[in-house]
């Protein structure tokens, strides 16, 4: 299967009018490259859209199927703009990433063998006026011999780089970089030969060594960044299992199952599609899943014959015969896949800012050169030379291209790793800055699913037989309430002709006596005498009661409980700095007993969606920063109201979801480190802009006045990107750490 | 004076050994996997095929 066509399979999601297709970019070193794609896929007829995100080297596009212009020719046109295209999932991926990872290794590492080599011959001629003309030359010729290798091997990109923005006409990083090496190296290649004049062979390779380090260290960054998010990409199956109406087996791309397929899912193999498991399996088969790809959540989780099982999950237990509910692009994972891709497709203004600054900064060092040039040229020509190369060296623009987006890259993943999704491009830097955060009460503050809350028994009686009694009704039963009994369940009990009367019960004969579960009224018409009131009450809506014929038994309460975690969610919030709002549908009973249990003072129940938005706006005009979380299943509208919000990720709700971030673990535990990484990074982006700032500031007047040599301009360069690289790099590398 | 030119090209010759012995070491992916193979000792099974996690609570 050639490239084309492997894309097509896996990433072709809406087929039709629409194409649309993401693949990496091999090369992609500045946001100049960026632009040149973009440019040169968009000159193609019926293109709509090109994004290119330079951080992690993809690139996506949306054309009209009907048109002129399909995947082959845009794979074309990237190649004729000098880039490699490899597939964004499956083994070669890696392999992309092996081959590029090796590449720069051997770069970085010719660099460095050569740079101490030539340091160690030329450093000889430092200061000594008494080595004769021979030896001066022998060491010379050394250093050029060294030297140019590593300028044409490791130096390479930035070469080619800089050849490619020429070509295009165009003003990328990698111009005023390649202009100083060669300004550096070819004049001494001609003095070496002559046999006079100054030779910077050390600064060179020095040079080099710094910017190959500054690149390798930026390329892991970007691939640690992309694992995390393509793992989930990479690893949905391109082929399935399915079974055919006669019984018979066949192989099928995944992207050919229809709602209502079955397929097998064998033991190790990952589920292609959202599905159920077949409802004619033997009630004793359970599927066992471990879903860690999509919630992260790595205890495996059991499916009975019926169940869903969501498209991602890794099969820890036997082979399973499942039924698709769902195609692969409307699968949960395609919409993360697609969530995530959208994510990147929106570059965040903070790094649209960084790039139309970084290209105004080439420019504005171009015409400083050329000043300094002339105004040297005017005043002693011999200098000329090397206060321009020192200008051309000096001057740092990597804080402005590379770090930001790394920044964001990094701090995206630490976020997935903790089962934060971030879906919009400027989330983080939003969530940055928020000092509100207004909490939905149902679905978010307490479980989506419901328990049994507490049990009314007559005098004298046990909870534990009654429970199983009510769990074996409720057994088979599709009603949200049931799942509240499922833990109460007992295999030996077990309920004969169950029947579901809708708005009463259920009924059931469990050991001969016929039991009925529902309303007070239903429950207590088993007996010929009326309920007794004295345990019971009158019957509450939310209560369910259990009787037979010798009346009633037990009375349920069924709601959801508070998340376990949180409580401490709330309290590390509030460590944080931020006012805690709980805002909920809800009556006033129930959300104060939330709010006092979470120690939480502002509590606002009964609220309609629409007082709800009203409520998020008028923080936000008295100047707050809001941050809204909720269950993102009803909620959309007051999501989109917030600076920045959040919604649990939890079922089919994922893909429609309006909001920012999406929490895929099970509960709120990773929301205080997400605003924490936040703030880090947005607080690395700010330093990083500073010091390059700063640094560019102060040194290119004076490199331009004639007082740094070009090694120290050299040098200055390189550890001003190497710091603010590894600046970067420290979001991801606290990370490790849990 | 003329040893110079024999230590300054056997330095030569010191380099381009280095660089191909780093060139050679890259390709035949000694630097692939950096943090697995130090732990290989420790497991009981070379032979063992790709194992689910064990559950963890990460």
């Amino acid at each position: 299967m050639n490239v084309s066509e492997s894309l097509h399979a896996r990433w072709s999601l809406d087929s039709g009018e629409h194409e649309h297709v993401v693949f990496r970019v091999e090369g992609i070193h500045c946001t100049g490259c960026a632009r040149n794609i973009e440019r040169a896929v968009h000159a193609l007829p019926d293109i709509e859209r090109v994004r290119v995100d330079s951080a992690a080297a993809r690139v996506s596009v949306d054309w009209l199927g009907a048109g002129a212009s399909g995947l082959p020719q845009i794979l074309a046109a990237v190649e004729r703009a000098g880039f490699r295209v490899v597939p964004l999932a499956g083994d070669a991926a890696t392999d992309a990433y092996q081959k590029e990872r090796h590449a720069a290794l051997k770069r970085f590492g010719l660099a460095s063998l050569g740079m101490m080599q030539a340091m160690m011959y030329l450093a000889a001629l430092y200061g000594a006026s008494d080595i004769d003309a021979a030896m001066t030359q022998l060491m010379r010729v050394a250093g050029m011999v060294i030297v140019t290798p590593v300028l044409f091997y490791s130096g390479a990109p930035f070469l080619g780089g800089a050849w490619r923005d020429l070509v295009r006409r165009r003003l990328g990083m990698d111009v005023p970089v390649a202009l100083a090496l060669l300004l550096a190296w070819l004049p001494s290649v001609v003095n070496t030969l002559r046999g006079t004049g100054e030779v910077y062979f050390d600064s060179v390779g020095m040079f080099i060594f710094f910017l190959s380090a500054g690149r390798f260290i930026e390329m892991g960054l970007r691939h640690r960044g992309l694992t995390s998010a393509e793992a989930l990409a990479r690893s949905l199956p391109a082929q399935v299992t399915r079974v055919r109406p006669d019984g018979g087996r066949e192989k099928a791309t995944a992207a050919a199952i229809a709602i209502g397929d079955r397929f097998i899912v064998p033991t190790g193999g990952i589920v292609a599609v959202d599905a159920q498991l077949a409802t004619d399996l033997p009630p004793e088969s359970i599927g066992l899943l471990d879903e860690s790809l999509i919630t992260g959540e790595s205890l495996a989780v059991t499916r009975r014959a019926g169940e869903a099982v969501r498209g991602g999950s890794l099969n820890v237990g036997g082979a399973l015969t499942l039924v698709a509910t769902a195609t692969v692009g409307d699968s949960t994972l395609a919409s993360i896949v697609g969530l995530l891709d959208r994510a990147q497709r929106e570059r965040p203004s903070i790094a649209r800012a960084a790039d139309a600054a970084a290209s105004w900064f080439v420019l504005v060092v171009l015409a400083l050169a050329a000043l300094t040039a002339t105004a040297w040229g005017l005043y002693d020509s011999t200098r000329a030379f090397g206060a321009v190369l020192a200008v051309l060296v000096v001057t740092c623009p990597c804080a402005l291209s590379l770090a930001t987006p790394a920044v964001l890259a990094a701090v995206t993943a630490r976020l997935a790793r903790m089962g934060v999704l971030v879906t919009h491009g400027d989330a983080i830097e939003r969530l940055a800055r928020i000092d509100t955060v207004v909490l939905d009460k149902t679905g978010t503050l307490t479980l989506p699913s419901t328990a049994i809350t507490d049990i009314k028994l007559p005098p004298n009686h046990e909870s534990q037989p009654v429970l199983a009694i009510a769990a074996a009704l409720e057994r088979g039963s599709l009603h949200p309430i049931a799942r509240a009994f499922v833990p109460h369940e007992e295999p030996t009990i077990c309920a004969q002709s169950v029947r579901e009367l809708s708005g009463e019960g259920v009924e059931g004969v469990i050991a001969g006596e016929t039991w009925r579960l529902g309303t007070f009224g239903f429950a207590g018409g088993l007996a010929s005498f009326p309920p007794s009131t004295a345990t019971f009450g009158n019957g509450v809506d939310s209560t369910l009661y259990l009787g037979n014929s010798a009346g009633l038994a037990a009375a349920f309460e069924v709601g959801a409980p508070l998340r376990p975690d949180a409580r401490d969610v709330i309290r590390e919030l509030r460590g944080l700095g931020l006012q805690i709002v709980i805002a909920s549908g809800d009556n006033e009973a129930g959300v104060r007993t939330t709010a006092r249990s979470l120690d939480v003072s502002r509590a606002h129940s009964r609220m309609s969606p629409q007082s709800k938005i009203d409520f998020v706006a008028g923080l936000r005009s008295q100047g707050h920063k809001v941050f809204m979380i909720g269950d993102g299943i009803n909620d959309g509208p007051v999501l989109a109201a917030a600076d920045v919000s959040c919604a649990m990720g939890e079922g089919s709700a994922v893909a429609q979801s309006a909001a920012d971030l999406l929490l895929l673990h099970d509960g709120l535990g990773s929301l205080p480190g997400a605003v924490t990484a936040a703030r880090q990074g947005m607080r690395v982006v700010r330093q990083n802009l500073a010091w390059a700032l700063g640094y560019n500031l102060m040194s290119v007047p004076l490199a331009a006045f004639g007082l740094v040599p070009p090694w120290l301009a050299a040098l200055g360069m390189s550890l001003s990107s190497l710091l603010v690289v590894l600046n970067a790099r420290r979001i991801g590398a606290e990370s490790r750490a849990p | 004076m003329s040893i110079a030119y024999l230590l300054v090209s056997l330095g030569l010759g010191v380099l381009v050994f280095a660089v191909w012995a780093l060139f050679w070491a890259v390709d035949s992916g000694q630097f692939d996997d950096l943090e697995s193979q130090g732990s290989a000792i420790l497991e009981d099974d070379p032979a063992a095929p790709h194992r689910p996690e064990p559950p963890s609570g990460q």
